[in-house]
């Protein structure tokens, strides 16, 4: 390792060692090998893992280890007692300025080196960089598809974190092998939870992308995450309140100049108490069914514009419960029997419903539109929203990440290209009814549309004074401008 | 993801005991990252 450190530097590339035993252990393996590189402990394997880098007995326990031993012995390598995990391997990344992969080298017996000659032409800039995906058998595959037969009748581990797992296995790996370079994709709700990690996988991709918050601060600490994580310097941040009409209308004015490749509707809120908002609009209903409608809207020309757009709506299995409320869907009628969880249900049957219909006035125009379900992930707002719901269950909850694989499917595999007005969990379309009484005629559907086009239409500025962002539904006036 | 993407956020020690995320060694130049079986 010693002999290379200088080719390696005239190639300006720093030579970094991982170790993983502990702390103590690296200073003097550092002086031992009169090493002058950086060494970095791992003693958890946390980066070990992350790399994929083998682990276990029959491979550590070489039946060539002890000829290996003795070349190092005579190269005068001294090999003193295992410090750290005896049962891992080890490895070579070369990750290029900005972290594209060059090389990889997964040992697979103790003892066995990486080339040095195929290390030093990977620092080669002119170099191609390595395609990466992850492998998946055929065989994997195919267990996958099923497991997945037999637990999808079930909710819990369907929408669990095994049920990701088993999904997982049938996932084909060449479906996010792509290069979204000069895809522009706008995510709403980007700064926490499904959206982050949905706006973190496109930048990776290489996509430009604009996290759309409500806090431009909290949207600037995202978007800093991302580009430190991905090297991407293609983040923005624009401020967006999608609860408020008058805030999607200037984003939109500000967002329409160039085309859209990617819309994903993902803002959500779930509330304790009935919100009425500014535009007179019971909060979920305006986060989840009105902003992205006028927001869709308002993109639609910079939409058709891009080729291939797609527009993701980020809905919930808990619409499954609800069907489409048509009656009272400000809860001004039930009021005093207000139930955030229903009111969220009900908003995100709408969102369904409205994807679909969305695909059908796009499909001319070439533009796919979708509505998914993300399962049960563990997001911070599960944990503030249904702590109870998050106590009980935070076990077996999805990492966002996890939640956020179906958004980011949808919105850049060629393969989700070809669906349109479908309803997606776990890269696959599912039925949009389980229960019945939930299933929702034409004609309703086209009332929603009329009633959310009403819900959305501009209004002639109010005399009375209104008190700015939102008001608990007490202080407000009733008012009959959606029945 | 990337593989460099899944490394980044990951936070090791070095041999002094300052902290260092990984995201850091390529953000200005290529590194080789030698993950060598154990010490000693």
């Amino acid at each position: 390792m010693r002999d290379h450190v200088p080719a390696i530097r005239a190639s300006g590339a720093e030579l970094v060692v991982v170790g993983n035993g502990a702390e103590r252990f690296a200073a003097a393996f550092r002086e031992d090998l009169r090493l002058d590189v950086p060494l970095l402990v791992d003693p958890e394997l946390r980066a070990y893992r992350a790399a994929g880098l083998r682990r276990g007995r029959v491979e550590a326990l070489s039946p060539r280890l002890p000829l290996h031993a003795l070349r190092a012995l005579r190269t005068g390598h001294r090999q003193s007692a295992v410090q750290g995990d005896p049962w891992q391997l080890g490895g070579v990344l070369v990750i290029r300025l900005g972290g594209a992969l060059a090389y990889r080298f997964a040992s697979r017996e103790a003892g066995d080196h990486a080339p040095i000659g195929d290390l030093l032409a990977a620092l080669d800039p002119d170099a191609p960089a390595l395609a990466e995906r992850s492998e998946s058998s055929l065989a994997a595959r195919l267990v996958g598809r099923g497991l997945s037969a037999l637990v999808d009748p079930g909710v819990v581990f369907s929408f669990d974190r095994t049920g990701f797992a088993i999904h997982a296995l049938s996932f084909d790996p060449d479906d996010l092998a792509v290069d979204l370079a000069g895809r522009r994709c706008l995510v709403t709700g980007a700064n926490s939870g499904i959206g982050y990690e949905t706006s973190l996988a496109l930048a990776d991709l290489g996509a430009d992308v604009v996290l759309l918050c409500r806090s431009r601060e909290r949207g600037e600490e995202a978007a800093e995450r991302i580009r430190e994580q991905t090297g991407s310097r293609r983040v923005s941040v624009e401020p967006l309140d999608v609860a408020s009409l008058a805030s999607v209308r200037a984003a939109a004015e500000r967002l329409a100049g160039e085309p859209v490749h990617v819309l994903v509707h993902n803002a959500g809120v779930l509330p304790a108490e009935r919100v009425v908002t500014e535009d007179r609009l019971e909060l979920c209903f305006a986060t989840h069914v009105a902003g992205p409608h006028l927001l869709t809207k308002l993109l639609r020309p910079a939409l058709e514009r891009a080729s291939g757009a797609r527009v993701v709506w980020v809905s919930s299995g808990g619409m499954y419960t609800r069907g489409l409320q048509l009656d009272d869907p400000q809860w001004r009628e039930r009021r005093d029997r207000y139930d955030g969880v229903a009111a969220y249900a009900e908003s995100k049957r709408a969102q369904v419903v409205l994807a679909e219909l969305w695909a059908e006035e796009l499909a001319d125009a070439g533009v796919a539109v979708n509505a998914m379900h993300p399962g049960w992930a563990d997001t911070p707002a599960v944990r503030s929203s249904i702590p109870g719901f998050w106590r009980v269950t935070k076990r077996i909850l999805r990492s966002p990440a996890e939640g956020a694989d179906t958004v980011v499917w949808l919105a850049a595999s060629p393969r989700a290209g070809g669906l349109t007005g479908r309803f997606v969990f776990d890269r696959v379309p599912r039925r949009t009814h389980w229960l019945p009484g939930t299933r929702e005629s034409a004609a309703d559907r086209r009332q929603l549309w009329q009633l959310v086009e009403r819900a959305t239409a501009p209004r002639a500025p109010r005399r009375a004074a209104k008190p700015p962002g939102l008001a608990l539904a007490g202080a407000m006036t009733p008012d009959n401008l959606l029945d | 993801m990337r593989l460099a993407t899944r490394l980044a956020p990951i936070e090791l020690r070095d041999w002094t005991g300052a902290p260092v995320r990984l995201g850091s060694l390529w953000a200005e130049r290529p590194v080789v990252l030698v993950f060598v079986r154990h010490f000693g």
